[in-house]
């Protein structure tokens, strides 16, 4: 979610659109997680406008929700070479 | 489910919530089923893609007694943050009661070693007044002295202990959040 909104603001359909693509997940539960990251101060939000349609509301990321973003991501990267070393032990050849 | 009967439920579901926070959730859920529409779906394959409006409720509402809990620290909040929290699923009967269940027990203890630390001396002197002899009268002075600084240190301690105990529960019941929706 972080990293959707890093490169430019994003607004609520746009996010849960972008993660229900790739992940099977009730869409629902991704507005709980905008609001959690928002109290935490990751995320700051406000209204837009759109040419058609209601105002969206948008999701812009804080200083504070970038430093966390980076050190999610890399703690995923340490997590991930893990596995993929695990795994390439295990079964003598690179899953990756 | 079309639209209104979503939004219905949900708001009914939030109704223990105060209106602000309720109605800035609903707008949340109303924009999205509005651009769903707009990109050519129906309101029934909208909502249904959205979830189960009782677990989004849950969710919603432990989220926001953690962040309560987190802004105004007290036992009460605290309390909700937890029930909100087990009302997500039996794993967290486990889990989150269990822990805290314990975590109140031993600090009350501790409270309980404190207060008879500090309220001992009081006690002695009230039940057998000043003794005559005047080194049993030092001994009790010293005794005394020493149960109420005892008392005292660990009290400070305890009250340290238990806002940092605090903090971390709550860390560990939005971890907890996190866990069940699996993300």
């Amino acid at each position: 979610m972080l990293v959707l909104a890093a490169n430019h603001d994003r607004y609520g359909y746009e996010l849960v659109d972008r993660i229900s693509e790739k992940f099977h997940i009730a869409e629902g539960t991704v507005y709980p997680l905008l609001r959690r990251l928002t109290q935490e101060g990751f995320f700051t939000t406000y209204l837009r406008e759109s040419q058609e349609g209601p105002p969206r509301k948008y999701y812009q990321l804080t200083e504070q929700g970038r430093r966390y973003m980076n050190d999610l991501i890399l703690e995923w990267r340490i997590f991930d070479r893990g596995v993929n070393q695990i795994i390439k032990e295990g079964l003598g050849y690179d899953e990756a | 489910m079309t639209r209104r009967e979503f939004m219905d439920e949900l708001g009914a579901l939030l109704g223990g919530l105060p209106d602000k926070e309720r109605l800035d959730i609903l707008a949340d859920y109303t924009e999205h089923f509005l651009m769903g529409v707009k990109q050519g779906k129906s309101e029934h394959e909208i909502a249904e893609s959205l979830g189960n409006p009782k677990l989004l409720a849950k969710e919603l509402l432990a989220g926001y007694r953690i962040d309560q809990a987190q802004s105004n620290a007290s036992v009460g909040n605290m309390t909700r943050a937890v029930i909100a929290t087990i009302s997500l699923g039996f794993f967290n009967v486990v889990f989150v009661l269990g822990p805290f269940m314990a975590l109140i027990g031993i600090l009350m203890a501790c409270y309980a070693i404190s207060v008879s630390l500090l309220v001992a001396p009081f006690g002695i002197y009230l039940q057998y007044g000043v003794p005559a002899p005047s080194h049993e009268r030092l001994l009790l002075l010293f005794g005394s002295l020493t149960s109420l600084g005892l008392g005292g240190m660990l009290g400070v301690g305890l009250l340290r202990l238990t806002k940092w105990l605090y903090r971390q529960f709550l860390r560990y019941l939005q971890f907890n959040v996190q866990l069940i929706r699996g993300k």
